[in-house]
């Protein structure tokens, strides 16, 4: 509540892994829960990511970030454009971003619909930081 | 001796003569059979002047009856000087008026100077039939046998008179009799006339209300003071399944269930005493197979009359279709109610499990954000704080959401209780503040400052309010050419209630179903069941309140609650 989306950028210069990276993959994340934005990105940053916060997928489409964006974290029921939607959008539009969903709805249908449409990742809120970060390396191939 | 002879002679041609005179005068009452007195006596006054050569015989009858006698007169139709019968009979009566012993023996008068022998012949004892007066100018008048001719005459005059008085007393005693007869016959005929008329009218008002109680559309039970059926009508008999004869060994209270008996005695007694004229009642009776039937009984003593003592009479309604479609009406409705209480509740659960994950997920976020600020060389202490922070923070607000769920939860079934219509609207719009997020919805409130408690189920309350939301919501969700806006407004109203209004900017209400808005089943949303606010209407109505809809002068709709104050506030 307190933090404005544009603090998100975390760009302390350390490594977590202990090789040393001046560039820091770019996680955006785009999800109408405020409290996701403000509290994901310091964790991120703890794990060596930049990353960028959006409340809608609209937002997103509409920043230039996405071209740089190296993994999308996706949250699915969202006001206007879905997560779902925004897939599509992305697909349409040839943009083959790596997507970690994360949502609160628990149902199997929902996480087996996003897996088939491509997903790398299916977080379900609340998430522990371990498996944030298991999905994380998954989506961008580290291991 | 010749001479003696002859004198002989004349003395047998006499006697002769006055044989056969006697014999005539004997044979006269054969035609008098029947007769008059005057027609009797005239017929003898013209037999005996024709017969014994009298100058004239007048006779004066009384009258039995007391009417005014009666006089004859005949005449000898060649006596001299030819006297009116008139002059006759008023010299006689005066003479006779003036003697009255009526001396038996020949008397002389004088008449128009004429010498005139009488014989006086009473007619019955002591004469009181009325007198004969034979007079002759004859010097031998009477002779001893005219004398006799007179005499015998008499008598069967007055025998010829009586006979004729007893006749005609008879006749006039049959004649009186045959018209009294008559007369009470007619008399009979008039009142047998009146009696049959009485008799048809009677019939035909019995034959009409036999009618009316015979084909009765409802059914028509007499019973005597104590409650024993007199009589029931076939509409009675067929909804108890009892005859009429079966019945009349019974008491109505006999074929009442027990729980119906007492109330129902009290108010007989009641009508018995006169306290009230009649009364209704809706009870419940044993058939003869056991079932039960529901009637609504109108119950009336009837006053008595001379022949009829008072009797009570019960029209009688079967109500047990009413009662059973009564009892699946409710119990569909309680089947409904369960419905959209289990799919408000999915609709809650879904709706709490999202504001609930939301703060979770910053305290686990924040929690992990921090331990590893902690464990990094050197620690980052001041990134640590500020997660711990905002753990603690996110870790309150899942606080909140529980409290508030237990607000919602912990109530009560049908609870009765005095609720805050702001504050369960505030809860309803917290809990459901995310789904309108998502679906675009901007949510103004305008609540009342001073706003009267309600008395009711917070629960119940809120599912409506939860209901109307979802609507409006959902009447948006097509609309994209203007602000998706929903106004909560809560008011005092003029009546001492409390209205709440939603009011939308969404698709409105369609005229053709307008009526059909708060019906069940009727939908116009893909996956609704449409009982959403059918529900919410019996919820409304539990709660003496109404819910209503209106079209917006602008475009949506307004959907209006209204709940009467607290008595207490």
């Amino acid at each position: 509540m307190d933090a404005a989306p544009g603090q998100a950028h975390y760009s302390v210069m350390k490594s977590l892994d202990g090789r040393g990276s001046i560039h820091r993959a770019l996680v955006a994340v785009v999800d109408d829960d405020e409290s996701v934005r403000e509290s994901l990105p310091d964790l991120l940053g703890e794990f060596g990511f930049d990353s960028k916060v959006f409340q809608s997928a609209e937002e997103f489409l509409v920043s230039d970030s996405f071209a740089k964006t190296r993994c999308l974290m996706l949250d699915i029921a969202m006001p206007g454009m879905t997560g779902f939607e925004l897939q599509q959008e992305l697909k349409a539009r040839g943009q083959n971003i790596p997507i970690i969903f994360i949502t609160a709805q628990k149902e199997e249908a929902v996480r087996k619909r996003a897996l088939e449409r491509g997903a790398v990742g299916f977080l379900l809120k609340p998430f522990s930081d371990t498996a944030l970060l298991g999905a994380l390396n998954t989506a961008l191939g580290l291991r | 001796m010749e001479a003696q002879s002859e004198s002989s002679t004349e003395e047998i041609k006499h006697l002769r003569r006055c044989i056969n005179d006697l014999l005539s005068i004997l044979t006269l009452p054969a035609t008098w059979t029947g007769g008059t007195a005057p027609r009797i006596v005239g017929n003898l006054l013209d037999a005996l002047v024709r017969m014994l050569s009298l100058d004239f015989v007048y006779a004066h009858l009384k009258d039995p009856t007391g009417g005014s006698p009666a006089e004859m007169v005949r005449i000898r139709p060649a006596w001299e000087g030819n006297p009116q019968p008139e002059e006759i009979g008023k010299r006689l009566r005066a003479w006779l008026e003036n003697h009255p012993d009526k001396v038996s023996p020949p008397v002389r008068i004088s008449f128009d100077e004429r010498d005139i022998a009488l014989v006086l012949l009473p007619l019955g004892l002591h004469g009181d039939m009325g007198i004969i007066v034979a007079g002759s100018e004859r010097l031998d008048f009477p002779q001893q046998t005219e004398r006799l001719v007179l005499h015998v005459a008499a008598n069967q005059a007055a025998i010829g008179l009586q006979e004729s008085r007893l006749l005609s007393e008879e006749r006039r005693n049959s004649s009186d009799l045959k018209q009294r007869v008559a007369q009470r016959t007619m008399e009979l005929a008039t009142i047998n006339d009146e009696l049959n008329k009485a008799h048809a009218q009677i019939i035909q008002s019995e034959e009409r209300w036999r009618s009316v109680f015979e084909n009765s559309a409802i059914g028509v039970a007499l019973t005597d003071l104590n409650g024993r059926f007199i009589a029931a009508n076939p509409v009675y008999q067929k909804m108890l399944g009892y005859t009429e004869e079966e019945l009349r060994q019974l008491s109505f209270l006999d074929i009442t269930v027990e729980e119906h008996r007492n109330l129902n005695w009290a108010l007989i007694e009641e009508l018995l005493e006169g306290k009230r004229r009649q009364f209704q009642i809706e009870k419940q009776y044993r058939r003869k197979n056991g079932s039960t039937a529901w009637v609504r009984n109108s119950v009336s003593v009837v006053p008595g009359t001379e022949r009829v003592p008072r009797f009570i009479m019960a029209l009688s309604e079967d109500m047990t279709e009413q009662h059973e479609a009564k009892g699946a009406l409710d119990k569909a409705r309680s089947d409904l109610a369960q419905v959209a209480r289990i799919s408000t509740l999915n609709a809650l659960t879904a709706s709490i499990a999202h504001e609930l994950n939301q703060p979770l997920s910053g305290v686990i976020t924040n929690a992990g954000t921090c331990t590893r600020m902690l464990a990094a060389d050197p620690p980052n202490v001041e990134g640590a704080r500020e997660t711990a922070r905002r753990t603690i923070r996110d870790g309150n607000r899942a606080s909140e959401v529980v409290t508030r769920l237990r607000a919602l939860f912990t109530k009560k079934e049908t609870a009765t209780e005095s609720v805050d219509l702001n504050d369960a609207t505030r809860e309803v719009i917290a809990l459901s503040s995310g789904e309108l997020e998502r679906n675009r919805v901007i949510v103004r409130t305008d609540l009342a400052g001073d706003l009267p408690l309600v008395t009711g189920d917070r629960v119940q309350l809120q599912q409506v309010i939860l209901n109307l939301l979802r609507n409006a919501s959902d009447a948006m969700s097509t609309i994209d050419d203007r602000p998706r806006e929903l106004v909560i407004k809560t008011e005092r109203n003029e009546s001492d209630g409390v209205r709440l209004s939603v009011k939308d900017t969404g698709v409105g209400i369609d005229p053709q179903i307008e009526a059909r808005l708060f019906e069940a089943f009727h939908t116009t949303k893909d996956g609704g069941m449409g009982i959403g606010l059918f529900v919410s209407r019996s919820i409304m109505e539990r709660h003496q309140g109404r819910l209503w809809a209106i079209r917006n002068q602008g475009l949506g709709a307004t959907f209006i609650l209204a709940i009467p104050c607290s008595t207490n506030t």
